[in-house]
């Protein structure tokens, strides 16, 4: 029996990674001014975005992916849909609670719908959680390390003038999900690019279709 | 595999509609039994098509532009030109769909085709005019300035997915106008057709190149 414990806190611990080093500005003028990466939205906006599904090293196909993010009250409706109209997904958070409208297989299954909420959150809203530390990285970029509630840690991290990165760890370091956000004059998020790791290793190559800001929901009729 | 099985049978709802749409004989019917003498000369189909999505997130209705074309008994090619590429064609017993990736179209791994064969299957049923003998739909035809055929699916295959569908055909026109297909209360799909063409030469290329 202590060897099954052994043997699971060795699986454990090996599973666990290290998370990249932060070191703290090396000037005091710098930590003074020294401001935190922040690619997230600052109004409520509709994005629609072409979405390219990876797995296991080849494209599996595309689909049309629309969010309704609103910063001020964490409220994110989303839907996804072929290009056909077919609508697989639809759901929407307040913030706490999860409300799927529909869900079509295999988007009906388990927590597809959470996840795909707590991504949108991921890539659109700042951090809830406590600011652990502020830096650079080895190459200089500069990141902001937060801990969040259920003890993931979120790096935000800006090393090009137009990229910014979001990358998600789990307690133990390891690497759940990491984004790379690239930026046009037109639009902060003309392309996104999220790699999810976990049972099953994904890429999602999201291309801006449309951006409008949202001022209130409105059915379309005719 | 279930989703190329929902897609396709969201797929061959189009097409169904579409096909129907695309006679414009049918501004003349009056009868199914009408339907069905006049569709038998139906030999090609081909036309463009805006497709609009209504939905309750949607500010603003989301635009799609594509052409589709059709031979008998079981050539067809429905393509999306933007915003998202993509191309469904059926050709000699193989139906494939494609997506644009990094330039160049590539096949879509998601697709059930052995679904899509059992689509394209009813797709000749409804070329021959029996739409009213489907048996996943009702159908209901309304005579006015325009003619409108109603198709309520009867069967489960279709619960939870499509609410009914509405075709409307110009009588003035005498051609296609538009397909609605309504799948709840806050969500729809109008697709409206421009220059339908019907029984003129299309060539076997447009079923086996996929640029």
């Amino acid at each position: 029996m202590k060897c099954i414990h052994l043997f699971i806190v060795i699986v454990f611990l090996a599973s666990c990674s290290t998370m990249p080093a932060i070191n703290p500005p090396m000037l005091s003028a710098a930590q003074k001014n020294f401001t935190c990466p922040s690619p997230f939205l600052k109004e409520k906006y509709q994005l629609i975005h072409a979405i390219e599904i990876t797995a296991a090293g080849n494209v599996q196909g595309a689909i049309i992916g629309i969010t309704v993010a609103d910063p001020s009250t964490r409220f994110v409706s989303c839907a996804i849909m072929t290009a056909e109209g077919m609508v697989l997904l639809e759901a929407q958070s307040d913030g706490e609670k999860l409300i799927i409208h529909r869900a079509l297989p295999p988007f009906d299954s388990g927590d597809f719908a959470q996840n795909m909420i707590d991504d949108i959150k991921l890539i659109y809203f700042p951090s809830q959680g406590v600011m652990q530390k502020k830096g650079n990285l080895s190459d200089g970029s500069t990141v902001c390390r937060w801990k969040e509630e259920n003890g993931d840690f979120i790096d935000v991290i800006a090393n090009k003038p137009e990229s910014t990165e979001i990358k998600k760890y789990s307690a133990c370091g390891t690497l759940k999900r990491h984004i790379k956000i690239t930026q046009t004059a037109a639009n902060p998020y003309s392309s996104i690019e999220l790699q999810g790791s976990g049972m099953v290793n994904y890429t999602l190559l999201m291309t801006l279709i449309e951006a409008q800001q949202v001022e209130s929901e409105s059915l379309q009729t005719e | 595999m279930r989703i190329g099985q929902t897609l396709h049978r969201y797929l061959y709802i189009i097409a169904c509609s579409i096909l129907i749409l695309s006679m414009p004989f049918l501004a003349s019917a009056d009868s199914f039994e009408q339907l069905r003498k006049d569709s038998a000369n139906i030999k090609t189909i081909q036309s463009r098509f805006v497709q609009k999505k209504f939905m309750k997130i949607l500010a603003k209705p989301l635009i799609s532009e594509g052409r589709f074309y059709y031979v008998a008994p079981d050539s067809f090619r429905w393509e999306y030109l933007k915003p998202l590429r993509s191309v469904v064609i059926a050709y000699k017993d193989d139906t494939r769909r494609y997506i644009l990736s990094g330039g160049k179209m590539i096949e879509d791994k998601t697709g059930g085709m052995q679904a899509m064969k059992i689509v394209l299957g009813e797709v000749t049923g409804w070329m021959s005019g029996k739409f009213d003998q489907n048996p996943s739909f009702a159908a209901t035809l309304k005579e006015g300035t325009n003619t409108q055929i109603t198709l309520t699916p009867v069967g489960k295959s279709m619960s939870g997915m499509i609410e009914k569908i509405e075709i409307t055909v110009s009588k003035k026109a005498a051609a296609v106008k538009s397909v609605k297909i309504i799948e709840n209360a806050n969500a729809f799909t109008q697709i409206d057709f421009t220059d339908v063409e019907i029984n003129k030469v299309i060539s076997s290329s447009v079923f086996q190149d996929v640029q």
